[in-house]
């Protein structure tokens, strides 16, 4: 169920209309939930329902062990045995055909068959799942004896697909609240993040994807090198579009529950450097990595390690997205870039010089992250090389949408805050209108139906 | 239990009066947004299909009687004997007759230069009838996107002129319609995968004041050309390949113009030249390339069929669909019938071509039935082959259908199949083509029985 789908608005009302009336019981508010989890994880694959409630329940118990060990060795064990269980799920569920492949191509043997792959949302869901049993074992987080609100919070479905990724212990207190509301002015403003998310994703991403950006990755050798290198930045804002306007349909879907989730975007591309870059774009997987990843690596205090660590948290990063070389190039050049950035203290150069290189240098690792294979990312890179000069493939629409994307990116945020304002304060009929003329916009403008959003996948 | 939020709830309910409001006013049927009969699908919990093998599946799907004994093809659309040159150059073939090369020229624009399509018939004619050789390559890479399977082509020092940009206005752009101009040193290396070529013979064009060509191959000279000459003339030369060689090197020692280099064998077998042009239309054949030149490149080749897949990008003008583009087809066949009268001559339309419609799905490109038409229609006018790759591959929407399998079979811009899409069509051409190869050879039998009992018969 795709979230620009109109099959999830259906879903999302139906829900809405089925929590509020019975969420002042604490236990029935829960259960909607959860139902709704269940629901939307089923809608992928039925295999699902078994999958997660499994996962769920170990991960459960093993944290109310950890809270009950006094001895340190005893819950370090049982972290341990819930990261084996959450990492041996996504290598088992994404990542096997990645080592058979390998495998096969390292013994020259035919690579055995692996009819298990169900990659949708399991990175998010085990990655989630990992701050709860590990903020537990820190003593960061107490374990929760609610198992119903453990598994509602665990596969709350807005955050299922593509993130944020959302702290289990952010959710918990959130959903096992017995006092909630919706204020008019959060209302107002799920609708407009809904509304938002649904214009950039189907009006500018998939618009940039269709008529640009899918077709320099797929034949790069048809088109000049200009043309390319429009399709590389084109493909950086189609991402930020497609991604953060996911982001905004998920946390206003969250917030029409009255769930906050926290913000995963500012303004990536205004970034003065990689560092900046990682506080700006994904914001939610960047802590994640800082958190549970880099800062569990030994040699903090040492003098090389550091910089080792940095480039194996973005490897890693990179692998997490996606079992092929091209997600571990991406991910190196990152580390490589966060390294170096930390290597060389202060702020070389003024400000529009190092925000230009860092943007420069995001795009060129976002072409290892979108083409379809090594040779395809090599491809494009030689035909960038060519330094041939044409725009003929740039058509008027395409350059008015690229405009209108690059100067949506950089809005000052408080416009935005203040035009959510007055979303929010204007009248139900208003707010439904608008809402109406949009759906009536992206009938007619918008280039696709419903196209899976890019993070999916991850 | 309490009330839900009220004000949300006002505007999601007043949200669903106003989807509903087209259903009920007719004069807002315009404004549709939500069909109500998706709601159901709310609760349809059936898997999103995915295929491993998503080239087989189609082919399954366009041939779902492949396997039986009863198998249909999509069949070529020809007049009577429109075709009979060829397979009576075929069956010499499959009878292995000394010498018995079937030579195909395939004239094509973006997917026939990366050999898309015609390297997988190539591919599948040579399997089934014998290897007479690629064929023929350009000197050099007129466009990046130009390949051929089996061919590592290494160029520099040129200056190329294709016929489809018409930089020079005399015409002479050889068999493939790429004209090389080079000064000494300009060369090129051509690698071939395939070791058991006998012969390689370049095209090129004698010229006052023309300097010397050198052809090696591993390393060792083969001799030279001399392109000098009083007058502007094509000429060919012809250089026996060493065993097992692979590795070829041509390097102009003065001024030279060169058009391309065929590497054949000399034993039975298909030869299959991929005659690709970026961006090609019809006017190309039918007015850039001089009609004097280009009958003596065909004459010398002697092909036994020539395709012209023509129509892709001429699909975006729909006026000269309309009135232009059947004339300029009739052109081309004018053109060939008296440069080599024997040959067969097949045309095939383009495959579909998509575009984004209102609400999202890819369509057909609307001018593309209408101009499968006229192809069908110039074919059955002047005694031609026809086939309909449009219809074959699976008629309209076959081009959302494509793109929507996973992997893709068609590129983004719904007009570029995928080497998987590539290879379905290239399997329907083979199958077409050995189809009415399969018939004539029913047909002759017949015809000889008809005559044997015809001797025998009462007296």
């Amino acid at each position: 169920m795709v979230l620009s789908s109109s099959v999830y608005f259906i879903f999302l009302v139906g829900v809405f209309f089925l929590y509020w009336p019975l969420a002042r019981s604490r236990a029935l508010g829960l259960a909607v939930v959860l139902l709704a989890n269940y629901f939307f994880y089923a809608k992928w694959d039925l295999f699902y329902l078994f999958l997660i409630p499994a996962c769920s329940s170990v991960d459960f118990l093993l944290a109310l062990g950890m809270e009950r060990a006094l001895r340190r060795w005893l819950r370090r064990a049982l972290v341990s045995a819930s990261v084996a269980l959450n990492l041996g799920v996504l290598a088992s569920f994404k990542y096997m055909p990645f080592f058979l492949e390998n495998y096969a191509h390292l013994s020259g043997r035919p690579a055995p068959e692996w009819p298990w792959i169900f990659p949708l949302g399991i990175s998010f869901y085990a990655f989630q799942s990992l701050t709860y049993t590990i903020d537990v074992y820190r003593r960061d987080a107490k374990a929760t004896p609610s198992y119903l609100a453990y598994l509602a919070s665990v596969s709350f479905f807005p955050t299922t697909l593509a993130g944020p990724i959302t702290r289990v212990a952010t959710l918990l207190p959130q959903l096992e609240r017995r006092e909630k509301t919706l204020a008019p002015a959060d209302g107002g403003k799920a609708i407009f993040l809904i509304g938002i998310g649904l214009m950039k994703k189907l009006l500018i991403a998939d618009f940039l994807a269709d008529n640009l950006v899918n077709r320099v990755f797929d034949f790069p050798n048809l088109y000049t090198a200009t043309e390319v290198l429009t399709g590389v930045y084109a493909f950086a804002l189609q991402l930020y579009y497609d991604f953060s306007g996911y982001t905004d349909i998920a946390t206003g879907s969250a917030l029409l529950l009255g769930i906050k989730l926290p913000a995963n975007f500012n303004r990536p591309y205004a970034a003065s450097s990689i560092a900046d870059f990682w506080r700006r774009w994904h914001i939610t997987l960047s802590n994640w990595l800082r958190d549970y990843l880099y800062f569990s690596l030994p040699g903090a205090r040492a003098k090389v390690l550091p910089y080792l660590n940095l480039v194996l948290t973005m490897l890693l990063g990179g692998l997490w997205h996606g079992a092929n070389w091209n997600f571990a190039i991406w991910g190196l050049l990152h580390g490589i870039g966060l390294a170096a950035t930390r290597a060389v203290p202060g702020q070389p150069g003024p400000l529009w010089l190092r925000r230009f290189a860092t943007v420069q240098f995001v795009c060129l690792a976002w072409i290892f992250f979108r083409a379809p294979s090594l040779e395809g990312a090599l491809a494009v890179l030689g035909r960038i090389g060519s330094l041939t000069v044409s725009f003929a493939n740039i058509s008027g629409p395409l350059a008015v949408v690229l405009a209108i994307a690059v100067a949506g990116h950089y809005l000052p945020a408080k416009w935005r805050q203040w035009s959510q304002e007055r979303f929010a304060a204007s009248p139900f009929y208003a707010q439904a209108a608008a809402l109406m003329l949009l759906a009536i916009a992206l009938q007619y403008v918008a280039a696709t139906g419903a196209a899976p959003f890019i993070y999916t996948r991850f | 239990m309490t009330l839900p939020p009220a004000k949300t709830s006002l505007t999601l309910l007043t949200l669903l009066l106003l989807l509903k409001t087209p259903d009920a006013l007719p004069a807002f049927k315009d404004y549709k947004v939500l069909d109500w009969r998706t709601i159901p699908a709310v609760l349809d919990f059936a898997p999103r299909k995915t295929s491993p093998a998503p080239v087989e599946e189609e082919e399954l799907r366009l041939h779902p009687d492949r396997d039986a004994a009863s198998y249909n093809v999509f069949r070529l659309n020809a007049a009577e004997g429109a075709l009979d040159h060829f397979y009576a150059a075929l069956q010499r073939t499959e009878a292995k007759e000394t010498g018995a090369v079937t030579r195909i020229l395939h004239y094509g624009d973006s997917p026939t230069t990366a050999d898309l399509i015609t390297g997988d018939a190539r591919r599948l004619l040579q399997k089934q009838f014998g290897d007479a050789g690629h064929g023929f390559i350009l000197m050099g890479k007129p466009w990046a996107w130009y390949d051929h399977n089996g061919v590592v082509l290494h160029a520099s020092g040129w200056t190329v002129d294709p016929a489809s940009q018409a930089k020079i206005r005399d015409g002479l752009f050889g068999l493939g319609g790429v004209s090389f101009r080079g000064a000494a040193g300009a060369s090129t290396q051509i690698t071939l995968k395939d070791p058991s070529h006998t012969l390689l013979e370049v095209s090129y064009l004698k010229q006052p004041g023309g300097g010397a060509l050198t052809v090696e191959a591993e390393n060792r000279s083969l001799g030279q050309i001399q392109t000098s000459g009083k007058i502007l003339e094509a000429a060919h030369k012809t250089f026996a390949i060493p065993d097992g060689a692979r590795r070829f090197r041509f390097e102009a020692a003065g001024p030279v113009r060169l058009f391309g280099v065929s590497f054949d064998k000399l034993n039975a077998g298909v030869a299959y030249d991929s005659l690709g042009l970026n961006g090609a239309y019809v006017s190309v054949l039918a007015r850039m390339f001089n009609e004097e030149h280009w009958a003596e490149q065909l004459r010398h080749r002697r092909p036994d069929l020539v395709i012209v897949n023509y129509g892709t990008n001429e699909s975006a003008y729909s006026s000269f669909v309309e009135r232009s583009y059947g004339k300029e087809l009739k052109e081309i066949v004018r053109r060939v019938r008296a440069a080599v009268p024997e040959s067969s001559i097949l045309l095939m339309s383009p495959m579909d071509r998509g575009e984004r419609q209102a609400g999202g799905a890819i369509g057909t490109m609307a001018t593309i039935p209408r101009l499968v038409a006229i192809q069908q229609q110039v074919a059955m006018e002047t005694g031609c082959g026809f086939f309909n790759t449009f219809q074959a591959m699976g008629g309209p929407g076959t081009m959302g259908r494509w793109y929507e399998a996973e992997p893709r079979l068609v590129g983004g811009d719904f007009i570029h199949p995928m080497p998987g899409g590539a290879r379905i069509v290239g399997g329907l051409l083979y199958q077409a083509l050995l189809d009415g190869y399969n018939r004539y050879k029913v047909q002759r039998m017949q015809e000889r029985f008809a005559r044997a009992a015809g001797k025998a018969g009462p007296k």
